[in-house]
């Protein structure tokens, strides 16, 4: 069977990749979108307080080096299946680049600037929102979209524990039945999707960048 | 109301994990409306005790009084809105414009919009930027000049009693800082700010101060008193090597060509004038020289007798062309200069409209060198109360 003449060719099909890759972004968006919130946090944490930094970047650089396979396995005594394990594996594969690109983000904005901020009366919290935050975002940027790519990627294996998105064709449709017509197809077709959607991503991330990062400060 | 805007009383600043403290019981005074310049070797505790003033840096001990009111437990933030900070770095907010940069503090002090906005242009216009042109500018399409500009408008913006810099005109070109000084001193002789600044070139601070205070380790005074007391009275022999062997040099920069009787009696003549006519007041004077005037009393050439022996048809084309002009405000300094430069050995005084005043000579330099030495220490021998320590006149 021919992927172009036949697997894509179908209408049916057609709809249900388009659904896949749907759910596919819906889990990528909430998992970065909590991660970002956690991670800023964190990261402002890390920064402010000197001796928690370790520890917080450490943590985080261990949850990426859990394979993949076995986090999403591991989560489903405590979560259950479907979605949920997926979701919780994903936010933790996404704090790394987050944390990380915070901390430094926020340790490269220049010190006679923070320093010049204080000498005029701006508190620690204005000078957090109105100086440090806009000033290391580009770095924080940088960061969300590295976590984006990775999770993209990764949230294939959620189709291993119910989970929704386009590792469901890769895995049902292909792998679990690899040498009937048909299993190549959608193995490829869940793929070319996956590489699509994280085109795709890259280019929203650029025009974020282009949007949100303050002109004065734009390469 | 006391005469006094800053009081330090004992200030000390003890660093942990450091046996001395980097500022050792400052106790000074600043008067209202004056520059008073701490100046000293790296390391001594100048920028440290800068720093306590508006309490970057907390001190350990000791007491800071502002304006009568002691605000050495206030809230920092309140204390820091009231007082404009300059660093050598400037640090601009480099996400914003010139006009928001300008506009951190009275924003902060939640004045209405209008009235930030005519003050913005206000004061970017006081600096000399064409608030048309730089308002919606960023920091980074400026020259390091025209970013401490903005960075003076910004300290300036919510029109501070007192003003902390921190070697603000540090990390600029000789050429642009000269520049900054000076508009700098012509702008602060219409605000009358209280400013502390630092320094560790003596010379910045015979320039800007009223008063200097030439600290040694730990913030300890070696001499607090006017340019003219340190140069001519130096306290100690560490104020003296620090003030170096240039003293009588650097003392040309305290005065002006203003303040010294430059010649008046110089022959001139107008370029209409028949050369036999110059030939003849050039012979019955005691110069050497002739200096020929243009119809509107602008220096243009120099005769010598010399340029008579075979005089061209017109004035203009003798001799040689004026050069080493000096205006009136002009330091000795720059005028000794001038005249080094002319290669005439003397300048020329002319107004701002370039109408000739009179002659500069090395002469009238010297007289003027004398006179400096002789009235301070005709004070001093009057007064006889020099406190050995700071070399202040007792009261």
């Amino acid at each position: 069977m021919s992927f172009f003449t036949d697997y894509l060719a179908d209408p049916s099909r057609q709809a249900r990749l388009l659904e896949m890759a749907v759910e596919h972004l819906v889990l990528v968006g909430a998992s970065v979108g909590v991660a970002v919130l956690l991670g800023l946090a964190l990261g402002i944490t890390a920064h402010r307080v000197d001796w928690l930094a370790p520890a917080i970047l450490n943590t985080a650089s261990i949850f990426l080096t859990i394979p993949s396979l076995a986090l999403f396995a591991l989560l489903i005594p405590l979560v259950g299946i479907g979605a949920t394990p997926a979701w919780v594996a994903l936010v933790m594969y996404s704090l790394l680049p987050i944390v990380r690109n915070t901390v430094s983000g926020l340790n490269s904005v220049d010190q006679a600037v923070v320093e010049s901020a204080k000498g005029m009366g701006m508190g620690g919290t204005t000078r957090l929102l109105r100086i440090e935050l806009p000033n290391a975002w580009p770095v924080v940027l940088a960061g969300v979209r590295v976590a984006t790519l990775l999770v993209v990627g990764i949230a294939a294996i959620a189709a291993l524990v119910g989970g929704p998105g386009l590792g469901q064709e890769i895995y049902q449709n292909g792998i679990r039945r690899i040498g009937s017509p048909g299993a190549l197809n959608a193995l490829l077709g869940g793929t070319v999707m996956i590489v699509l959607l994280a085109l795709l991503l890259d280019l929203l991330y650029l025009a974020i960048g282009r949007l949100t990062i303050p002109r004065g400060i734009r390469e | 109301m006391s005469d006094d805007m800053i009081q330090l009383e004992e200030l000390t600043k003890r660093f942990p994990g450091q046996a001395e403290p980097a500022v050792d019981r400052l106790t000074m005074r600043v008067p209202r409306g004056e520059i008073v310049v701490f100046v000293g070797p790296s390391g001594c505790g100048k920028t440290t005790s800068l720093k306590m003033i508006n309490r970057i840096i907390e001190p350990t001990s000791g007491h800071i009084i502002i304006d009568g009111e002691d605000v050495t437990d206030v809230d920092p933030d309140e204390l820091r809105r009231g007082i404009g900070y300059v660093i050598q770095q400037i640090g601009l907010f480099p996400h914003v414009t010139i006009s928001d940069n300008v506009a951190t503090v009275p924003r902060l002090l939640g004045w209405d919009k209008d009235r930030i906005t005519a003050r913005t242009d206000e004061l970017l216009e006081i600096v000399g930027l064409d608030p048309d042109l730089y308002r919606d500018r960023y920091p980074k399409e400026l020259s390091g000049g025209q970013r401490q500009r903005v960075g003076v408008a910004r300290a300036l913006a919510a029109d501070p009693p007192v003003l902390l810099m921190d070697e603000p005109f540090g990390a600029i070109d000789p050429i642009t800082r000269t520049r900054l000084q000076n508009e700098f001193l012509r702008l602060q002789e219409e605000l009358k700010k209280t400013i502390v600044f630092v320094t560790h070139d003596i010379d910045e601070a015979i320039k800007m101060g009223d008063r200097i205070a030439i600290l040694r380790e730990q913030s300890h005074i070696a001499q607090f008193a006017t340019p003219e007391e340190i140069l001519t009275q130096p306290a100690n022999e560490f104020v003296e090597d620090f003030v170096g062997s240039g003293a009588t040099l650097k003392r040309l920069k305290l005065s002006r060509v203003r303040d010294v009787d430059w010649l008046t009696d110089c022959p001139t003549g107008r370029l209409d004038d028949s050369p036999e006519v110059l030939r003849q007041r050039l012979a019955d004077s005691d110069w050497t020289a002739l200096l020929v005037l243009d119809d509107r009393d602008r220096p243009v050439r120099w005769l010598r007798a010399p340029d008579f022996h075979h005089p061209a048809r017109e004035v203009a084309r003798m001799g040689l062309p004026a050069v080493a002009f000096v205006r009136p405000q002009a330091t000795l300094s720059d005028a000794l200069e001038e005249m080094l430069v002319g290669s005439a050995g003397v300048a020329i005084v002319i107004d701002g409209q370039g109408v000739y005043q009179g002659i500069m000579d090395v002469d009238v330099i010297i007289a003027s060198i004398q006179a400096m030495r002789d009235a301070t220490n005709e004070f001093y021998r009057a007064a006889k109360l020099v406190d050995p320590t700071t070399g202040l006149a007792g009261s």
